[in-house]
């Protein structure tokens, strides 16, 4: 049981609150909670066995360090999906303010019907 | 509308310290884990956690909303503004025209400082932004 | 849709989860196999950049084009946030 393992359990929980919740905030928040499961399964793909942090030491000069790194470019792409994950959610909610001041009401079933 | 008088008491006597180390993550980002994001985030966060302890007013006085926008469009101007003029000095675009100096030392990196605050401005910008355009909605509800 | 329809399809993606699920307990977690790029970053970062922050070098060193993209994609992001919550003209 490593990471990817708990990472595809936390996507499956996800999934579970954006099909089966009724209300629109629910499904916002399953959408970060998978957002959150893939960037858990990309930072466990690139871990070495025994690794350090990937920041040099505060007095090397130059030369090919010796101590075995974790992988730093899965985590480099990370930061920016994080960011894109924000703007989503941020983008979301204010729509969803829109849709409540219409409506006067947040669940799915009876917005499908309003026509 | 804001909180108790406790609250008020204690965020007057922590937001210097979180601003501070806001700018801290953002001026150490090519030393150790942080950056322009992560400390762009923090000092959004400040001002909110002043938003809701003193009250939308009066928090409105001192953080102007023209004002936070005009920061948040310097920031992303200054960033495309960096990457022309290393075209104009002869590298390629977002290229390094610096001197590296000491690994280890802030002056270091060439340009990754100048990144990092130009991206930090504009992250704690728009994070105050939309919190303001979501507590201040008076459409039609 | 109806909730008839909605349990059956509960019930297909629950079973395709587990069986991906299963297929895939005894993954491999510790060596990625190709590590090529990561080499060249690891003991070339330093020289081409001079930060000793491995992964700052990465996304502000090497790939500052996809940071600036990033940004833009926030700033649009605020853009549109303030024009669905404009109110009353």
């Amino acid at each position: 049981m490593n990471p990817i393992n708990i990472s595809l359990l936390v996507f499956m929980i996800g999934l579970y609150g954006v099909i089966s919740k009724n209300n629109l905030i629910k499904k916002i928040m399953g959408l970060t909670i998978m957002n959150g499961s893939i960037v858990l399964f990309f930072i466990s793909i690139g871990y070495r066995e025994a690794g350090l942090a990937p920041i040099l030491e505060k007095g090397t000069t130059g030369g090919i360090p010796t101590t075995i790194f974790v992988d730093p470019v899965p985590q480099a792409l990370m930061l920016t999906a994080i960011v894109i994950s924000i703007s989503i959610t941020a983008l979301a909610l204010a729509l969803i303010v829109r849709i409540y001041a219409k409506y006067k009401t947040l669940d799915i079933q009876q917005l499908s019907k309003e026509r | 509308m804001g909180s108790s008088k406790i609250i008020r008491t204690i965020v007057q006597k922590l937001f210097p310290f979180i601003v501070l180390f806001g700018l801290y993550l953002i001026s150490h980002g090519h030393l150790s884990p942080g950056g322009g994001f992560q400390g762009g985030v923090v000092i959004g966060t400040a001002i909110i956690l002043l938003a809701l302890s003193y009250g939308i007013e009066k928090t409105e006085k001192k953080f102007e909303n023209k004002r936070l926008s005009m920061l948040e469009k310097l920031g992303i101007l200054t960033f495309i503004f960096l990457g022309f003029l290393s075209i104009f000095l002869g590298h390629s675009f977002l290229g390094n025209f610096l001197p590296l100096g000491k690994p280890g030392q802030i002056a270091s990196g060439g340009l990754m400082l100048l990144f990092n605050i130009a991206i930090g401005i504009e992250v704690a910008a728009g994070v105050s932004i939309i919190f303001y355009a979501l507590v201040k909605y008076r459409g039609e509800i | 849709m109806s909730k008839e329809m909605k349990k059956v399809f509960f019930i297909i993606i629950i079973l395709v989860m587990a069986i991906l699920f299963i297929l895939s307990i005894d993954i491999e977690y510790g060596n990625p196999k190709n590590l090529d790029v990561t080499n060249y970053y690891i003991n070339q970062g330093l020289h081409d950049t001079g930060a000793i922050n491995l992964v700052a070098a990465i996304y502000l060193g090497y790939r500052a084009y996809d940071t600036l993209i990033e940004t833009i994609v926030l700033f649009v992001a605020v853009t549109g946030v303030v024009f669905y919550l404009r109110g009353k003209r």
